[in-house]
């Protein structure tokens, strides 16, 4: 399963022009606030129509400007969790799972959701509404939803803002078990390095709506592009800090951030 | 009791709670179609839906007969093709009450849909929940509250419907003489006593019937 | 200084017209109240009247002569009172609101039955009404105007109101009526000539009553007890009664009543 994009948008007065590829592996794109992230996952999930450029998911051209296709949101096979991890008010955890699983019938459809509240530890929460549960447990369910679809690849906008560190960890260990799982490309958009740091198999720096730079998270902190770049990155002076004045022994890919 | 006081009594209900109906769904529509897509001349149809809420009742009125009305450029195909007229009968009344009341149904219910999270739609989309069945799932559940307010608003508005229900329904006893017609008809004849009889009377059924709508329409939301 | 200019602007808009109605040196006014049958006449003998009598404005205020009786009881300010057919006078006048001795009766009028002047339907007698292709009658609301209380009364003498009642459709004043049926809602309706006259291109009269079936309406006119300028208001009756007014009326369509009558 690959990922391909190239993305050409304006919308109110910003410009966006990127190009990027996923395997399967979880792609983090990683940039200040504004910088097009979000807009990138639209445009990617049909959400938002691109001036020019396409999408293709392994073969399957999903948007083509030139050839002048357009496959609507329903039927790209993404799944999406949005920010602030959007769930149905009206519906109950249950509700919600189910919805995202409109593919299967009826008969297995009761199955299929009894199996994700398990795999979520969601167990005893099925008849709660969103407003009745925690902030991590609402992203389990938004996970849960978007991955009843058995997506081919997944988009996650901020899926970790707002939640207490420990849950951050907890929904990261989750993150990686799905790359395992489901071998597919996971998009990852956050403006926060740590979680850019823990997570990213590859990096993709957004700068105002451009590609600054893309590679192993350990590349680009080692060799950063631009000053720009760098100054994203400056966090890396307090990441080693802390590594260092925890005692705990740092893994040896952080010795090597200290430039020699 | 005079038999006539009942019938105005019941007649109004009974328009009222039609226009009702007919306003629902149809506003409904068309406040979707408005909150959510864009096309040209959509500014054009929103003032245009909510023009009889500017205009004078009788213009409205007017209108109806100009468009409806046997000679009218509607009326007449109907009447050439069925023989039948609208202008006189219950239903013009149903008719002038369903416009009035209309923008009230459409304004309402479009500032409820315009209030539901657009990532929620976006959200039913990306799992593959096509339009209809968004709309149906997810944007009139949570837009109920505002549906219902709005259907409320076109039940009260009905009711009282007076300047173009005398235009274009006429004010006829026994047929499309609805309360508010015919308390005009007792006061400017000098029928006060019967004028008061059915003020106090229609008064009363109607402020029961917007609580008793008022108290179902909020339980009907979770 | 914005601040003070809008708030003086404002005060300004909010007293002047308060300053500027209470002048004297106004015309004088007079306030008539008349019968909507007498709307175009009246408005020119208003004129002719005004041109006569300088310094005059006459206010009219054209409505069924039932629905004029009714504000004039709730307290309206009216000086003259005009109206089509006693009824309403007499109960102006027992309810002590009519100066007394300035009422007379200063012109005639008859009922016609009228259709759309397209209409192709082969009507010549009031009896024909209860035939099945006239679907709709429109007369006066009965309860608000004398025309359709004359119409209804009529119809009655001739034994034709059990079977019309149901295609009845009231109007609520004879103007209402010509609306009707100018513009085709009805099949007939029943007006006063004068209208029918006046709406001559859109309004074909079918039939009149035939001679001494009925009796005429007359149009009795009085000042009211509550008159501002009662002289002027005697003076414009008395216009009315003269060979001037009379003329106005002749060429609308009335029939004129020897002077004097009361």
């Amino acid at each position: 399963m690959k990922l391909f994009i190239k993305l050409v948008k304006k919308v109110a007065g910003f410009f966006l022009n990127v190009e990027w590829e996923a395997d399967e592996e979880i792609v983090v794109l990683f940039g200040p606030s504004g910088a097009g992230k979000s807009i990138t996952l639209k445009l990617i999930a049909g959400l938002m129509e691109p001036d020019e450029g396409f999408v293709k998911l392994s073969g399957n051209i999903l948007y083509d400007s030139e050839r002048k296709i357009n496959v609507p949101p329903q039927k790209r096979p993404f799944g999406y969790v949005f920010q602030d991890s959007t769930l149905f008010p009206h519906m109950t955890v249950k509700g919600n799972i189910a919805y995202g699983g409109k593919h299967i019938d009826k008969r297995s459809l009761e199955h299929s959701v009894r199996q994700m509240i398990k795999h979520f530890h969601l167990e005893g929460l099925e008849d709660k509404f969103p407003n009745e549960i925690s902030g991590g447990q609402k992203r389990r369910v938004a996970l849960a939803m978007a991955l009843m679809r058995e997506p081919k690849a997944l988009l996650l906008d901020e899926p970790l803002a707002a939640l207490d560190s420990q849950i951050k960890l907890e929904v990261m260990e989750l993150l990686r078990e799905v790359r395992e799982k489901f071998a597919i490309p996971i998009v990852f958009v956050t403006h926060d390095i740590f979680e850019a740091l823990s997570l990213a198999d590859k990096m993709v720096i957004y700068i105002n709506g451009r590609i600054a730079q893309i590679g192993a998270p350990l590349e680009i902190f080692n060799n950063p592009i631009s000053q720009d770049v760098e100054r994203l990155l400056c966090a890396r002076e307090l990441f080693e800090e802390i590594y260092i004045l925890s005692g705990a022994p740092t893994p040896n890919r952080f010795r090597q951030f200290r430039k020699t | 009791m005079d038999s006539s006081i009942l019938f105005s009594l019941r007649l109004s209900f009974q328009v009222a709670f039609l226009a009702t109906l007919l306003a629902t769904p149809l506003g409904i529509l068309i406040a979707y179609l408005l909150a959510m897509k864009n096309f040209r001349g959509k500014g054009a149809l929103d003032a245009f839906f909510t023009l009889p809420l500017v205009l004078p009742p009788v213009v409205v009125g007017y209108y109806l007969i100009v468009l409806f009305g046997k000679n009218g450029i509607i009326g007449k195909f109907l009447y050439e093709a069925t023989g039948w007229s609208i202008m006189f009968t219950w239903y013009a009344a149903v008719l002038a009450s369903f416009f009035v009341a209309f923008p009230l149904m459409v304004k309402t219910t479009k500032a409820a849909i315009e209030a539901v999270d657009k990532n929620l739609v976006d959200a039913s989309y990306t799992l593959g929940h096509t339009e209809w069945d968004t709309a149906l799932k997810v944007i009139l559940p949570l837009a109920k509250r505002g549906i219902i307010a709005g259907s409320i608003l076109t039940f009260a508005r009905a009711l009282g419907e007076f300047g173009a229900t005398l235009m274009f329904a006429g004010n006829i006893p026994g047929k499309t003489n609805t309360v508010p017609l015919a308390i005009f008809t007792y006061m400017t004849s000098g029928q006060y006593t019967k004028a008061h009889i059915m003020a106090v009377l229609f008064t009363l059924i109607s402020a029961i019937s917007l609580y008793m709508a008022n108290k179902y329409g909020g339980s009907a939301i979770r | 200084m914005r601040k003070k200019l809008y708030f003086l602007c404002l005060l300004l808009s909010i007293f002047l017209p308060l300053i500027g109605g209470g002048c004297s040196t106004r015309k004088k006014e007079l306030i008539v109240s008349a019968a909507a049958s007498l709307k175009d006449s009246f408005e020119e003998i208003g004129k002719a009247f005004e041109r006569e009598n300088k310094g005059t404005k006459v206010l009219f205020n054209f409505a069924g002569s039932g629905f004029l009786r009714v504000q004039i009881e709730g307290g309206a300010v009216v000086d003259v009172f005009a109206s089509a057919g006693e009824k309403d006078i007499d109960l102006l006048e027992k309810k002590g609101l009519i100066k007394r001795g300035t009422r007379r009766d200063f012109a005639e009028n008859e009922i016609v039955l009228i259709s759309p002047a397209r209409s192709k339907l082969d009507l010549h007698s009031f009896s024909q009404l209860s035939q099945p292709v006239v679907k709709y009658i429109a007369i006066a609301d009965p309860k608000l105007a004398p025309v359709g209380q004359y119409s209804k009364e009529f119809l009655e003498k001739q034994n034709l109101w059990k079977d019309v009642e149901k295609k009845i459709i009231p109007a609520g004043d004879v103007k209402g009526v010509l609306d009707y049926v100018a513009r085709g809602e009805v099949d007939v309706g029943i007006v006063y000539r004068t209208d029918a006259l006046i709406f001559s291109k859109a309004v074909k009269i079918l039939a009149v009553p035939p001679r001494g079936s009925y009796t005429p309406p007359r149009y009795p006119i009085a000042v009211m007890k509550n008159c501002r300028e009662p002289a002027l208001a005697e003076e414009f009756i008395l216009f009315v009664s003269s060979p001037t007014g009379q003329g106005i009326l002749k060429k609308y369509g009335f029939r004129t009543v020897a002077l004097g009558n009361g």
